[in-house]
C-alpha cells in the first residue's frame, strides 16, 4: 500500500475587488505555471449564442493594451512562456508555463489580455473562421461528438451545452455581442488567479495588486438553469466503429461524498484493473477503449461511460457495460477499493512535480469548494473511504435513470432495466 | 543529478538518473525492437506483442499485472514505434522494487493461445479505431509511400489482414530473438535506489540467455520518388495533408537545428505557418515537425483545412518553405522559437516520467547520455546559421510524398507534387 509524506506550502488572498489569489510554492522546480480563469465560460453564451464565450476569448488574444494579436504571441514566446487559451462551461482561462525568473515579465502581458483587449472589428472574422475550423475537426472525433452528445442530453442546458461552440450560433455572431460579453463577464469578482511552482509569494501579490488591483466592474447576470434534453439520442456517422456513451446523475464536486462519486467510478472504469477494462476488454476482446469516470460542473455531476468498438459488437459491448454497471452496487469489494486509494493518493503526490497540474488543481478547487483543500486533507479523506460508504453512495446515487448517445451507422437497443 | 550505468553478464544494460530529491521513481524496460524489425508476415507483431506482454507470464495472469500496477499506485503503460517498444511505470520511490520486479518479469511473458486470440480482436479494434480519425490512415499511407522498400515503411499497428494471419507461433519466435538481453535496456529516472534497481535486474534477468543479437536491416539511402495519393472519406467534415521529405535522421548533429526549423516553420503557435493558415482561419491545424531514427530522418508537414481550400494551402506552405530557404529568417523569429525550445526542455525535465523517455531511448539508440543541462546548452548553442544550413540542405520546398484524405474525390487532383 501506498505510504505518502509531503510537505506543502499553500497561499491564497482575496482582493478587495473580489480577485481570488491562490499559490503553491514547490520550491524543487525552476518553474512557475501561472492561470487566470475569468467567471466567462460557455454557460453565459445565451439561447442561440452557443460559442459566444469561445469566440470572445479567441478575439482577447488578438490585441490588448498595446500590442497586437502577434504581439502578444511574440512577447510570450520570446520569453519562452508556454501560454495556453481554452474556455470551459465555467471560464475563459489564460494561462502560461515558463522559467520562474520570467514571470514579472509575462505578468503585464495577461493583465492587458484581460483588461485591455481590444476585440477590434477587423479581426472578427478571423476569429470566427478559426473557431468554425475548431469545430468542423471536432465532427471528425467521433469519441468526442459521441462525448459532447451526451452531456448535451444529460446535463439541462447551459451545463451540457459544448462549449466550443455550434456551427450555427457562432456564424450569426456579432462583434458587438462579443465586447458586451467581455464587458459583462470578464471582470475582477470571481476571477481565480492561481500560480505553482518556485514562487515567491509576496513579490507576486504585490505585482498582482499592481496590475489587477483598481480593476472595478458591476455584477454579472446569473445563469438560468433550463431543462434536459431526451435520454436516448442516436447519431448517424458513418464508421466502422460505434460509440456507446452512458451517464447518470451524480452529487457535485462540493459535496462530500464526492471521494465516492470518484472511487465508485474508478473501481467502475478507472484503470486497468477496473470492472469495465477487465470484462469488456481483458475478457472479450470487445474494444480497445472503454472506461468510467466522474465528471463534475458547479452544480451537477455525472457519471460517465465510454466504449467504441466495430458496429457488429457494440451490441453485445453495451449488454456487458450494463451488466458491469448494474452489477456495481452491492459487490464492491475491498481489494478493489485498496487499488483505487492507492492510485489516487499516488496521483497526488505525482501532480505535485508539475506546476502546471497544481496550477490547475488548487484553481478547480476553489471554484468548486471555496478553498484549497491541503494535500494532506486530500489524503486523509481517501484514507477515510471504505466498502460500506462507497456501498452508501451507490445506494444514494444508484445507475439509474440513464442517458445513453450511441453514435455509428446503426441505433442500439437501450434495455429497459438501463432506462428505467 | 547523476548518470550511473551497470551491464549484467548476460549483456542486459542498466542505466539511470538520480534525482535525489525527487518525489517519484520512473523505471522503463527499453527493447531495441520495433516496426522496422518486422518482416511482411510479421507485420504489426511487435506492437501486438506489446499488448500480450500484459497478458500473463507462466505466473501471473494478465488480471494480476494489471491488479499489481494499480495496488502500487502506479501510472504505468507500454508504447510501440518504428524502432522501440517500451514498457513503464511511475511510482513512489518506495514501489520501485515492486515496480522494477514487475516489469522485469512481464519481459518473459506466457504469450497463451487462448489470450493471442481474445487480444487479437483489441488489436483489430485499435486498427478500426484509428481508420475512423483523422488524418484517416494518411500518415501511414504517406509514410510507406516515402520510405518505398526501406524498412521505415511499415506501420506500426499492421493491418487488419496481416494482423488476422499472423499465428501465435511467430510470435513466440519473434520474441525469443528480440527481447534477449542484450537487445533491452532497463533505465530510471527520479528518486532511484541505483543497487536495489541493479539487485533487481541481476535476481529477475540475470538467468537470461545471452543471444547473439541480429543486426538491424539497415538499406542505403534511397532517391525520394515524388508522389501523391488521396484516401476518400465522403463523410469527413475536413481534408488532410500529410507530406514527407527527407531530414537529418539521428546520427546527424544538425538534427537539433532540424528541430529549431521547425518550430520557426510549423510549430503549433507563433510559427510562419501559424500566422499565415491558422491564425486566419482557413486552416484548422498547419504544421512542421522533423522526426529522426537511426539511420533517417524525415519533416512532415501537415494540414486539415475546408477540402475546396487543400490545392491553393499546401501551394502557400511550399511558398513558405521556399521563402525561407531563399530570403532567409529572422534573427527576431529564430531568438522567439529558441526560447520557446529552451522553455520546453526546461518544463520537461522536472517531471522524471518524461526525463525517462529521453534517457532510456537515447542510450537505447546510441549509448550517450544528456542531461537537461547539456540539451539546454545545446539548443542555446544553435544559431540562425545552423538553420539556414539545414533548410538548404534538405530543400523542404522540394520533391515530397504527400497523401491527402477527406470529402474530396480523385477528380480534383492537387496540381503541384513539387
Amino acid at each position: 500500500m501506498v505510504a505518502v509524506f509531503v510537505k506543502q506550502t499553500l497561499f491564497s488572498l482575496v482582493l478587495d475587488n473580489g480577485i481570488v489569489l491562490l499559490g503553491e510554492s514547490l520550491p524543487s522546480l525552476e518553474s512557475v505555471a501561472i492561470a487566470f480563469h475569468a467567471p466567462a465560460g460557455g454557460m453565459h453564451d445565451g439561447p442561440n449564442r452557443c460559442g459566444l464565450a469561445t469566440l470572445a476569448g479567441e478575439m482577447m488574444l488578438r490585441g490588448a493594451g498595446g500590442r497586437s494579436g502577434r504581439g502578444i504571441v511574440e512577447d510570450l514566446e520570446g520569453s519562452g512562456v508556454q501560454w495556453a487559451q481554452s474556455v470551459s462551461t465555467s471560464h475563459a482561462s489564460f494561462s502560461g508555463a515558463m522559467v520562474a525568473r520570467q514571470l514579472s515579465d509575462a505578468l503585464p502581458i495577461y493583465a492587458d489580455i484581460l483588461r485591455r483587449p481590444l476585440l477590434e472589428e477587423e479581426q472578427i472574422e478571423n476569429a470566427r473562421q478559426m473557431v468554425l475550423q475548431n469545430l468542423a475537426g471536432t465532427e471528425d472525433d467521433p469519441a468526442h461528438r459521441a462525448m459532447s452528445a451526451l452531456r448535451q442530453i444529460h446535463f439541462p442546458a447551459p451545463w451540457g451545452m459544448p462549449s466550443e461552440g455550434l456551427t450555427a450560433d457562432v456564424e450569426r455572431l456579432a462583434i458587438d455581442d462579443v465586447r458586451l460579453f467581455v464587458a459583462s463577464h470578464v471582470r475582477p469578482h470571481n476571477t481565480i488567479i492561481a500560480i505553482a511552482g518556485r514562487i515567491d509569494w509576496t513579490a507576486f501579490v504585490t505585482q498582482i495588486k499592481q496590475l489587477f488591483g483598481d480593476w472595478q466592474a458591476g455584477d454579472a447576470a446569473g445563469v438560468v438553469t433550463g431543462s434536459r434534453g431526451a435520454r436516448f439520442r442516436h447519431v448517424p456517422h458513418e464508421s466502422q466503429q460505434t460509440h456507446i456513451a452512458l451517464a447518470w446523475s451524480a452529487p457535485p464536486y462540493r459535496d462530500d461524498t464526492s471521494y465516492e462519486s470518484t472511487a465508485a467510478l474508478a473501481i467502475l472504469g478507472g484503470g486497468s484493473s477496473s470492472r469495465l477494462f477487465s470484462e469488456v476488454r481483458e475478457r472479450r476482446g470487445l474494444c480497445y477503449s472503454v472506461s468510467a469516470g466522474y465528471q463534475t460542473q458547479r452544480d451537477f455531476a455525472a457519471a460517465l461511460c465510454y466504449a467504441g468498438t466495430t458496429a457488429a459488437r457494440a451490441q453485445e459491448t453495451l449488454d456487458v457495460m450494463r451488466v458491469e454497471i448494474n452489477r456495481l452496487p452491492g459487490t464492491i469489494e475491498a481489494a478493489e477499493l485498496d487499488r483505487v486509494k492507492a492510485r489516487a493518493k499516488s496521483g497526488l503526490v505525482l501532480q505535485q512535480e508539475s506546476s502546471a497540474a497544481r496550477a490547475g488543481a488548487i484553481a478547480r478547487q476553489w471554484y468548486h469548494l471555496g478553498k484549497v483543500r491541503t494535500l494532506a486533507e486530500e489524503l486523509d479523506r481517501y484514507d477515510r473511504l471504505s466498502v460500506a460508504s462507497i456501498e452508501a453512495w451507490l445506494a444514494e446515487n444508484p445507475p439509474a435513470d440513464l442517458s445513453v448517445v450511441s453514435l455509428g451507422r446503426e441505433p442500439l437497443e437501450v434495455p429497459l432495466e438501463v432506462s428505467a | 543529478m547523476k548518470f550511473l550505468r551497470e551491464q549484467l553478464d548476460n549483456g542486459l544494460e542498466i542505466v539511470a538518473e538520480v534525482t535525489d530529491d525527487a518525489l517519484s521513481t520512473s523505471i522503463g524496460c527499453f527493447v531495441k525492437t520495433g516496426a522496422r524489425d518486422e518482416s511482411d508476415d510479421l507485420w504489426g507483431a511487435s506492437h501486438f506483442l506489446e499488448h500480450m506482454v500484459f497478458k500473463g507470464t507462466q505466473d501471473l495472469s494478465g488480471d494480476e499485472i494489471n491488479r499489481r500496477f494499480d495496488w502500487m499506485g502506479a501510472s504505468a503503460n507500454a508504447f510501440t514505434n518504428e524502432e522501440d517498444t517500451v514498457y513503464y511505470a511511475t511510482v513512489l520511490p518506495a514501489q520501485q522494487q515492486e515496480a522494477t520486479d514487475l516489469l522485469g518479469r512481464m519481459m518473459r511473458p506466457a504469450l497463451r493461445e487462448e489470450d493471442f486470440i481474445t487480444e487479437k480482436l483489441v488489436i483489430l479494434e485499435e486498427i478500426r479505431m484509428y481508420d475512423d480519425q483523422p488524418p484517416f490512415g494518411a500518415d501511414d499511407q504517406c509514410r510507406a509511400a516515402f520510405f518505398g522498400t526501406h524498412p521505415l515503411a511499415r506501420s506500426v499497428l499492421g493491418t487488419v489482414a496481416s494482423i488476422q494471419a499472423l499465428p501465435v507461433e511467430s510470435m513466440r519466435d519473434y520474441h525469443r530473438r528480440r527481447y534477449c538481453p542484450g537487445n533491452l535496456v532497463l533505465a530510471a529516472t527520479g528518486a532511484v535506489d541505483f543497487p536495489a534497481l541493479v539487485a533487481s535486474a541481476k535476481r529477475l534477468c540475470g538467468d537470461w540467455e545471452p543471444q547473439p543479437t541480429v543486426p538491424r536491416c539497415v538499406p542505403p539511402p534511397q532517391m525520394l520518388q515524388p508522389s501523391i495519393a488521396r484516401i476518400v472519406r465522403p463523410t469527413a467534415t475536413l481534408e488532410y495533408a500529410v507530406s514527407m521529405s527527407g531530414g537529418p535522421s539521428e546520427n546527424d548533429p544538425d538534427r537539433f537545428a532540424a528541430k529549431l526549423l521547425a518550430v520557426v516553420l510549423g510549430d503549433d503557435s507563433g510559427s510562419r505557418f501559424y500566422w499565415a493558415l491558422v491564425d486566419s482561419g482557413e486552416a484548422e491545424h498547419a504544421s512542421c515537425q522533423h522526426q529522426d531514427f537511426l539511420d533517417a530522418g524525415l519533416f512532415t508537414t501537415q494540414l486539415s483545412c475546408d477540402a475546396a481550400d487543400v490545392t491553393d494551402l499546401l501551394d502557400r506552405m511550399r511558398e513558405i518553405y521556399r521563402s525561407a530557404s531563399t530570403d532567409g529568417m529572422t534573427a527576431k523569429e529564430f531568438t522567439q522559437a529558441r526560447n520557446k525550445l529552451a522553455g520546453r526542455v526546461v518544463l520537461a525535465g522536472e517531471r522524471p516520467r518524461r526525463r525517462l523517455f529521453d534517457v532510456g531511448l537515447e542510450w537505447s539508440h546510441s549509448s550517450t547520455y544528456r542531461s537537461v543541462a547539456d540539451n539546454l546548452q545545446i539548443v542555446e548553442k544553435l544559431t540562425l546559421d545552423d538553420l539556414h544550413r539545414v533548410i538548404k540542405k534538405w530543400r523542404l520546398d522540394g520533391p515530397t510524398s504527400t497523401v491527402l484524405a477527406g470529402p474530396s474525390t480523385a477528380d480534383s487532383p492537387p496540381q503541384s507534387v513539387d
